[in-house]
């Protein structure tokens, strides 16, 4: 192709998908920058890939995560209006030429303005007043509003350990020390559901390394489990994690990797078992 | 997944997301509860965690938030950048792990078909669903490792033992058909 041919309806629909190679989608690229007429097609071809989309399993995120995104927007908004607040300069400058109160012109309302002005004075007080204590009670909401955000996290995270423990089709695998560490652990593995929930006894990992742990599928490369952080669901403690569903596992296992985990086993393996 | 109505009528996206830039908290949970299951759902077959997922899903209907102002109805449709939005960052996601590299680009999205109802959104689901199981076996591989995995053509040859070409040829076919199901 060159830069002054269009570029074919097939060739758009593959760029769409973004899987050319980068020689041939750089050449589309450059004549794209210049061609409105491509470039509405790829739109068109960008749409017909979208709707693949429908092709996945349909699913609805937990109610909490529109909760947080509400909280993250409100809060964006809070800090918009927040820096907006302060008046432009030049209308900073307008209030004060425009002001009414001249110096004499207090002679001009004559005996009013001893009512007026200690009224405005009164008043601004209590508005004062009224947005501190407005504030107070904002920010007491905002922190309420958290704490139940918090607990609808935490209670949904213990439902859904519940249903995988209480599910028929969790299975049990026992983890034996595998070296000189010494040991031992348990998994509670839901193929279906993708979810591996495990404790394990073990000492202090060495320093600067992490314990992860590893699912290994029947067939293709393990898969990480998560890393056995210190912590609150430190060793001793319960971890929950999700792997790839209906992934068919032979064995469990968990290694001494460097300090944050790995993509894939490196270190001395300190547990295994096999499903 | 309901179609929004506020105050009793249907409101399109595009009333939404002119109200949302006026920063509308009403309009942007009506757009989310409208778009919520679609951007999870993909992110969520893309990438096989919940977590990650529900990551992607809140980035993209931020980035409505702050930039509502900015999307441009000429160039295309809010539903379709959703969509192609969540699809690419999760594929992008998935590549930075694998230590695989590509642009992918979500500027303008046209669609051919409106999903702003639920009842098209569920005719949508029967068709691609349906046009999906009629697929040849090598097709519907070709076709859900290029949009699902993010795949490169050359990876799908590889993967599946198929000629290069092969592989473009059957990703092309399953389009067509697709598009002439849509149609």
């Amino acid at each position: 192709m060159t830069n002054s041919e269009h570029i074919r309806d097939e060739e758009l629909e593959l760029y769409a998908l973004g899987g050319l190679p980068e020689e041939e989608a750089a050449a589309l690229k450059s004549h794209l920058a210049s061609c409105g007429e491509c470039a509405m097609k790829l739109a068109e071809s960008r749409g017909n890939a979208a709707l693949l989309s429908f092709a996945a399993k349909q699913e609805h995120p937990a109610g909490t995560i529109k909760a947080e995104l509400m909280e993250r927007i409100r809060a964006n908004r809070e800090r918009e209006e927040h820096y907006a607040w302060p008046l432009p300069a030049n209308h900073q400058k307008d209030a004060k030429t425009q002001g009414v109160t001249k110096p004499g012109d207090a002679r001009l309302g004559g005996w009013w303005n001893w009512v007026v002005v200690p009224a405005a004075l009164a008043l601004a007080l209590v508005s004062l007043g009224l947005s501190w204590q407005n504030r107070r009670v904002s920010q007491a909401l905002e922190k309420q509003r958290q704490a139940t955000q918090a607990l609808l996290h935490e209670r949904e995270e213990a439902e859904k350990l519940i249903r995988i423990l209480a599910a028929a089709d969790t299975v049990t695998v026992k983890l034996a020390a595998a070296g000189e560490t010494a040991g031992s652990g348990v998994v509670k593995y839901n193929e279906r559901m993708g979810a591996v929930v495990y404790s394990a006894q073990l000492p202090a990992a060495p320093a600067g390394k992490s314990y992860q742990m590893w699912l290994v599928p029947v067939t293709g490369s393990p898969i990480s489990g998560g890393v056995l952080e210190k912590g609150p669901r430190s060793v001793g403690a319960v971890w929950l994690e999700e792997v790839p569903a209906n992934t068919a596992a032979k064995a469990f296992a968990v290694t001494v990797e460097p300090a944050g985990g790995s993509q894939q086993p490196s270190g001395a393996k300190v547990l295994v078992g096999a499903t | 997944m309901k179609t929004t109505s506020i105050g009793g009528e249907a409101t399109s996206d595009w009333s939404l997301l002119g109200r949302i830039a006026r920063k509308d908290e009403v309009a942007f949970s009506a757009l989310y509860d409208r778009y919520c299951g679609l951007v999870f759902s993909t992110a969520k077959r893309i990438l096989q965690r919940t977590g990650e997922a529900e990551e992607i899903l809140q980035d993209v209907f931020y980035q409505v938030w702050c930039r509502a102002e900015r999307f441009d109805r000429a160039k295309g449709s809010l539903a379709g950048w959703l969509l192609v939005a969540a699809r690419n960052r999760a594929v992008s996601m998935l590549r930075r792990k694998a230590n695989r590299t590509g642009e992918l680009h979500e500027h303008g999205v046209m669609l051919g078909v409106d999903m702003e109802s639920h009842a098209a959104q569920e005719l949508l689901l029967d068709t691609v669903r349906r046009v999906m199981a009629n697929l040849p076996d090598g097709q519907r591989e070709a076709l859900e490792c290029a949009y699902f995995e993010g795949m490169s053509h050359s990876e799908i040859a590889r993967k599946t033992g198929q000629p290069l070409e092969t592989v473009k040829t059957r990703i092309r076919i399953a389009m067509d058909t697709l598009k002439k199901e849509l149609s």
